[in-house]
């Protein structure tokens, strides 16, 4: 185990200047940079300059990024990520305290331990695999609004803006249980380009209005627990703007890979049964997480014989963990057959996605559908082809336009 | 082969109730639950599987 232990990455750590190495830009969501491929080969995990500039590491290795996801001497605490919530959260506009607390809890991203189980616990029973079946009629009646919606404006549309979106966003509103006639303003405001502050009053309003009637939605289930108004605030804000974009953009880049690989669409055409495994390959392929929220060590740890100290930022890398050719074969290539269970494309440990249960339903809805309704489905343009701006703070994957025809 | 969970530490992922769906559930607070003590052979596999897969490592076998 020593022979692997990171001495000669430690040295480089001293000499930041001259080994300063940042995010590869130059990778597209179904394919990586060449460089995570390169640090793979030299070690488990590789240093890594921030966007700020401080010195840490990203871990590029599969089984070394599933230990410190659920190791609890790894803090999600924000002190090293720039542009924390509570810093960035309402631009030019004065914060009150209320939200700035509620920005706090938003990160429930950002706080670990009891804090941070006792809130999330009081939403899980929505999220089970049986919850998300139980959602899979109305999955279903949305995807065909929208694949209707495809037949009266097309051929030739932008699927992330024409189908994807729209399909998530309307998911997401349901299950969460934003009131219908709000629905538009929660797409208009999570959806396209708003402040902060204007997301945190919108949150405020549908709470009030919930508040008058906990239903059994999931902000029904919130408001009925015992949170305080400050923490439903935040739990809401977290659920009414995460999952929302990564399920549209699932369902986008998966719909790219399939018509960029033909043989294995025309496998899940053939036979449709295929699809639900085939999920989990869709999520290894496509992450769109090139690297999750960073850790910071609240200790020394050696894991997997490799050293962390006491303060290193630590940053994992989903999309080079799920490209591991130990545990996935041929791991660039794109296989529907294969069993890409253990992808960390919902990430892993306690944080990892609370909605993955209701995202598999509705990626394999969408896919299914629109792969069996447009036989001739092919692929005009991908924006995604060449690399885009990541999503910030973190290191994410957009979609972008995708246009296809029939 | 023998099952037994964590709920304490179980974070709701539902991998365990996907996979092996006649080894776990969910109850209604999205904890998992062991729906028998003992795994049949013919499931071991999937037990591990679930095992292995848990976020959590709420799910321990105990190797007969």
């Amino acid at each position: 185990m020593n022979e692997d232990l990171n001495t000669e990455s430690t040295e480089t750590r001293k000499c930041p200047v001259s080994h300063q190495r940042v995010l590869p830009t130059d990778g597209t969501p179904l394919k990586p940079s060449p460089t995570l491929a390169e640090w793979a080969k030299e070690g488990k995990a590789s240093p890594l300059s921030f966007t700020d500039g401080h010195q840490g590491w990203i871990v590029t290795d599969h089984a070394l990024a599933r230990d410190l996801l659920v190791d609890s001497r790894f803090s999600q605490l924000p002190q090293r990520i720039p542009g924390a919530l509570t810093q960035v959260a309402f631009g030019d506009q004065e914060p009150d305290e209320r939200a700035e607390e509620a920005s706090r809890l938003a990160g429930l991203l950002a706080i670990d331990g009891p804090e941070h189980a006792r809130i999330r616990r009081t939403i899980l029973g929505k999220f089970s695999v049986r919850a998300a079946k139980g959602h899979e009629p109305k999955v279903r009646e949305i995807v065909n609004k929208q694949i209707s919606h495809l037949s009266a404006i097309g051929p030739g549309v932008d699927l992330e803006h024409e189908y994807s979106n729209p399909i998530s966003t309307a998911v997401h509103g349901h299950v969460l249980g934003i009131p219908e006639h709000l629905q538009d303003k929660y797409y208009r405001l999570f959806a396209g380009d708003s402040s902060q502050a204007e997301k945190v009053y919108f949150v405020r309003e549908v709470l009030e209005i919930k508040r008058l009637n906990p239903d059994d939605s999931v902000l029904g289930e919130m408001i009925k627990s015992d949170l305080s108004e400050v923490e439903e605030e935040g739990l809401a804000f977290v659920l009414f703007v995460s999952g929302r974009d990564s399920v549209a953009y699932m369902i986008t880049t998966t719909t790219v890979a399939l018509l960029q690989n033909p043989s294995e669409l025309e496998k899940l055409r053939n036979d449709s049964s295929l699809i639900p495994a085939a999920i989990e390959e869709f999520m290894r392929y496509g992450a769109m997480f090139l690297t999750l929220f960073s850790r910071t060590a609240t200790e020394d740890v050696e894991l997997q014989g490799f050293r962390f100290s006491k303060g290193d930022s630590v940053a994992v890398s989903p999309v080079a963990a799920n490209r591991n050719a130990q545990v996935f074969p041929d791991p660039n290539q794109f296989d529907v057959t294969r069993d890409a269970f253990g992808h960390l494309g919902f990430g892993h440990g306690i944080h990892g996605c609370v909605g993955q249960q209701l995202a598999r339903v509705e990626l394999r809805v969408a896919i299914e559908s629109l792969i069996s309704k447009f036989p001739k489905l092919r692929l005009l343009e991908a924006e995604q082809s060449r690399p885009m701006d990541f999503a910030h703070p973190v290191a994410t994957y957009k979609a972008g336009r995708a246009t296809v025809s029939w | 082969m023998k099952i037994s969970v964590t709920q304490d530490a179980c974070v709701g992922a539902g991998q365990c109730a996907l996979v092996a769906p006649e080894l776990f559930d969910q109850d209604d607070e999205g904890i998992v639950i062991a729906l028998r003590p003992e795994v049949p052979e013919a499931q071991e596999d999937l037990a591990r599987k679930a095992a292995s897969l848990c976020p959590a490592r709420a799910i321990q076998l105990i190797e007969s």
